[in-house]
């Protein structure tokens, strides 16, 4: 009896311990969950601390359609955070980019204040860069476009992006350029690929013929056993020898006759050239105007509402305004300031400006010399969909943000705020 | 050598025009070819894939310094192993064709169905590097020498030394220079920047990026002889893996009561 | 000397020998079906649903088709290797000479499904995933290429490879007498890429944030891809099986004896 009950016992450990088994071996292949394509994939400590991008226009609207070959043009700029995440590399290598499923858009132009981007380059912290990408339309379909920066080692940091509709026919596609040594290339994507082709062919054929001549004869069974009995000469014949030799000497001329031709056909080449760009470091026209410094910030989780506590002094002669407060994308406006609703462009993609106004306590103007305290209020869903709300699954609970204010004459001053963030779940 | 009276009852079966054993056995053959083909593909690709593989994938990644030294050495690898049992069990001095065959094959199925199909990549920007008169040249001295020291020294290195002069034809369209936005650039550097790849900005590129001593621009040359170097080492290692592979035996099985086997049984 | 009428029947009862590509057959275009209707979702849906793991969609689209393949994979395994056991020949001392060598050749032609499983998720699917890396911005554990390839590739050849050691040691005296080391090798190694995926997973979610191939992260998989040359091991195991076994069938002159 005792026995019946512990086998039971035992039967019912067993398939406990076998289920966790497979749960534990299902858990090992899930790590690394909550990731995705675009800016949502990561953290928000990453996403606020790093790139701030605006005034950010695309040259078609959001959703255009658009057909295969017309091009599209991305501007704006590009704020490198000062207080750079230290569990990443500085932006001491970079390269711009566009954020695209693959190449659907080709790549014509990219700029970085004005300098050529075709190779990487590197920045300065606290800086601000223009920025120019040019795209060409590739494949029909509905895509996602933003301009983007590949930081080494951090990956890449995505801009805010719209949705272009590509019609027409991927086979119309062209790109055209001419070399130095003046080849006209017709179409990029094709050129030079008959010959690629060809020399795969001509030694596939060799290969396989080498390999019928011994296919054609018993393999396994047969020469195993000989092998066995030590008859190479059954083996590997006379003949099978003589052919060998030539092959060995048909190989080397093809390849020294294969590589006189190419030499004639391309005289002048050039190795892959892997120099760095430089970009001028480029001047802080807002330095010392404004200084900003966050008393404390909170994060209301169920309002989805982000709270900062900040010392404003305005160093200017003429009156300022907080119009904006612009955080991984996210642009909260302030309804009360005309010039920063001005800034927000009729196309910009919606999803990324906050539909409730930029809650600020105190409304009226910082004057010349003043030093406020307000409470700037942030609420939108967006902290949610935009996963910025994973601040709470953080190994680092700060933010980083910029703030835009504008003077009695409309003109714009953005300085840097950020701090630690604390998380508030109940009212 | 002699052979057992079994395995010389099974010669003399097998060798013995349109019989039973002969057609069995020719059965066996096509069973083991076709095993061999696609496990081949699965083994080798995935080898190469995974530690050469960038340079293979993209145009603008095949320079003159890594790619050059890096693929003989790592193509050396599982054709050097399974030359072994190839050569020294059934006496096919074909396993670098066979492996240099099955591997473009993988790749071009890959780089069309998957790269050009699937993401659009051009195939101007994705073709596979050309690998098999090396490995050829590596099976046919071994053919002629049937010896380790003579097949590593020179079978091993013409794997690295036929690896540069087999790519030229097909690369050297790729290295014409370009002018775009002012800047000199190559027409595999202006493929590699056009062609959007969302995850490869152009640092990533493991290529040559200068030194002060490329010996008057000869890098070419000096990563060949360096790369046959490696490979007369490695075709003799990874033949001596491929012998200690092939010459696992077994362990003893602990359930073979339940199959109605007995201790006695092992002595069959 | 006059035929006996006993030879004579001796001689008709000697079947001849087919051998059987039925069930390789079936296995290949069971294959080919899985494996190429996978491809076909994925150009179509990786695209439409499959860019961003947040969207509801990804979840409909992709979420469900990988909690779909963990369900069946671990019951196909447990369900194969379970039946392969319990209907075990109990017998294999008794095994009659040409049951036996119908049995290996059948193993054999399984062993060319095995493979060309293998060719889907060390080649086909494996390095699809790069294309796949250079269209999302980044990439996670779970993809449209992910799911395919350590999802449905990996366990399938697993099941498989399982399926068919659990034949050998249940049905061929040669293998079930003692363990073959190659054999392990070559069915049960290249499960060992499972858990390489949680590892190389962990890997990209902490510390590479790059995509390209060739990092010493992956060589875990290049490792365990090596152990196929223990299937050169397992050929010499059938030549040396080949050569106990096919004597108890045929003469000198190849000729079936029984």
């Amino acid at each position: 009896m005792t026995t019946m009950k512990s086998s039971k016992r035992n039967a019912l450990n067993v398939r406990a311990a076998l289920i966790k088994s497979v749960l534990l071996m299902v858990l090992m292949c899930v790590t690394g969950l909550a990731l995705a394509h675009g800016e949502r994939n990561q953290e928000p400590f990453l996403r606020m601390k790093t790139l701030h991008w605006y005034d950010v226009k695309w040259s078609v609207e959001n959703d255009a359609t658009i057909q295969v070959n017309d091009v599209v043009e991305m501007t704006g700029k590009v704020h490198f955070f000062s207080r750079w995440p230290e569990v990443i590399n500085k932006p001491s290598t970079i390269f711009l980019g566009n954020a695209t499923p693959g190449p659907v858009f080709l790549r014509v132009e990219t700029y970085l204040d004005g300098v050529p981007m075709i190779q990487s380059t590197g920045v300065e912290l606290g800086h601000v860069y223009d920025f120019k990408v040019i795209l060409k339309a590739r494949i029909p379909g509905r895509h996602h476009v933003h301009p983007m920066i590949n930081v080494e080692s951090a990956g890449g940091l995505v801009g805010p992006g719209i949705w272009i509709n590509v019609a027409g026919n991927a086979d119309d596609f062209v790109y055209s350029i001419t070399t130095r040594t003046g080849t006209e290339i017709e179409n990029l994507g094709s050129y030079a690929v008959p010959n690629v082709v060809k020399w795969h062919a001509i030694w596939a054929i060799v290969g396989v013929l080498w390999l019928l001549w011994w296919f054609r004869r018993p393999l396994i069974i047969q020469r195993y056993l000989l092998v066995k009995q030590g008859s190479w000469s059954q083996l590997i014949t006379n003949n099978d020898r003589k052919i060998a030799a030539s092959l060995i000497v048909g190989i080397i001329v093809t390849l020294i006759y294969a590589n006189n031709i190419t030499k004639e056909k391309y005289p002048r080449t050039v190795p892959l050239q892997g120099s760095k760009a430089h970009v001028d470091t480029p001047v802080n026209k807002y330095a010392g105007m404004v200084t900003v410094k966050n008393l404390s910030a909170e994060y209301y989780l169920p309002g989805r509402t982000v709270t900062v506590k900040a010392e404003i002094t305005n160093n200017t002669n003429s009156p300022i305004q907080v119009g904006e407060f612009t955080a991984a994308n996210i642009r909260f406006v302030n309804h009360s300031v005309p010039a920063a609703m001005k800034g927000v462009d009729v196309g910009y993609p919606g999803e990324l400006v906050a539909n409730d106004s930029l809650k600020i306590s105190d409304q009226t103007p910082i004057q010349p010399g003043e030093t406020k305290i307000l409470d700037i209020e942030a609420t939108d869903v967006a902290w949610e969909t935009e996963r910025l709300s994973s601040l709470l699954n953080d190994p680092d609970s700060s933010y980083g943000a910029l703030l835009f204010f504008y003077n009695a004459k409309g003109e714009r001053i953005i300085e840097e705020i950020y701090g630690q963030i604390i998380p508030t779940f109940i009212d | 050598m002699k052979l057992t009276t079994n395995e010389a009852t099974l010669l003399s079966a097998v060798t013995t025009p349109n019989s039973d054993a002969a057609r069995i056995s020719r059965g066996l053959d096509m069973f083991v070819v076709a095993i061999l083909f696609f496990a081949i593909i699965a083994a080798f690709h995935i080898h190469i894939m995974l530690t050469v593989g960038d340079w293979d994938f993209w145009v603008d990644w095949k320079d003159r310094m890594y790619w050059v030294t890096a693929t003989p050495m790592l193509l050396i690898f599982i054709p050097a192993a399974l030359s072994y049992p190839f050569m020294m069990k059934f006496g096919l001095p074909i396993a670098g064709t066979l492996c240099a065959l099955c591997l473009v094959i993988g790749e071009w199925i890959s780089r069309i169905v998957g790269f050009h199909l699937w993401t659009y990549f051009p195939y101007s920007m994705i073709w596979p590097a050309i690998v098999l008169p090396g490995l050829m040249l590596m099976d046919l001295v071994l053919l002629l020498s049937r010896n380790l020291f003579i097949t590593s020294i020179f079978g091993g290195s013409a794997v690295a030394f036929a690896f540069a002069p087999a790519n030229w034809p097909i690369l050297a369209p790729y290295h014409e220079p370009v002018v775009h936005m002012g800047q000199l650039v190559n027409v595999a550097d202006m493929i590699g920047y056009s062609f959007t790849r969302t995850a490869t900005p152009e640092y990533l590129r493991f290529i040559e990026r200068g030194t002060l001593r490329t010996f008057g621009g000869e890098s070419t040359l000096i990563s060949t002889g360096f790369s046959g170097f490696v490979c007369m080492i490695l075709f003799f290692v990874w033949w001596k893996i491929g012998e200690w592979l092939t010459n696992l035996g077994t362990i003893p099985n602990v359930v073979k009561k339940h199959v109605g086997l007995g201790d006695d049984d092992d002595e069959k | 000397m006059a035929v006996t009428h006993e030879e004579v029947r001796q001689a008709k009862a000697i079947a001849p020998f087919k051998f059987n590509l039925k069930p390789m057959i079936m296995g290949l275009i069971v294959l080919i079906m899985i494996f190429g209707g996978a491809r076909w979702y994925q150009q179509w849906a990786a695209w439409d649903y499959g860019l961003d793991a947040t969207d509801p969609m990804f979840d409909k689209y992709w979420m469900r088709v990988f909690w779909g393949e963990i369900i069946v994979e671990v019951t196909l395994f447990f369900s194969f290797v379970g039946y392969l056991w319990m209907t075990r020949d109990k017998h294999l001392n008794n095994l009659k000479p040409r049951e036996e060598l119908r049995r290996l050749m059948l193993w054999v032609s399984m062993l060319v499904v095995y493979a060309f499983a293998f060719y889907f998720a060390g080649s086909f699917y494996a390095e699809q995933d790069a294309t796949w890396h250079q269209t999302v911005v980044r990439d996670t554990s779970f993809t449209p290429s992910h799911i395919f390839l350590f999802y449905m590739s990996m366990p399938v050849f697993i099941i498989l490879g399982f399926s068919l050691f659990f034949y050998a040691i249940t049905r061929l005296p040669f293998f079930a007498r003692k363990i073959s080391i190659g054999l392990v090798l070559v069915v049960c190694g290249p499960f060992m890429l499972l858990p390489t995926v949680g590892y190389n997973e962990w890997g990209h979610a902490f510390w590479l944030m790059e995509e390209y191939f060739t990092v010493p992260l992956h060589w875990g998989f290049v490792f365990f891809g090596w152990t196929i040359i223990a299937l050169s091991g397992v050929l010499i195991q059938v030549m040396k099986y080949m050569v106990e076994l096919l004597p108890k069938v045929i003469n000198e002159k190849g000729e079936l004896t029984s």
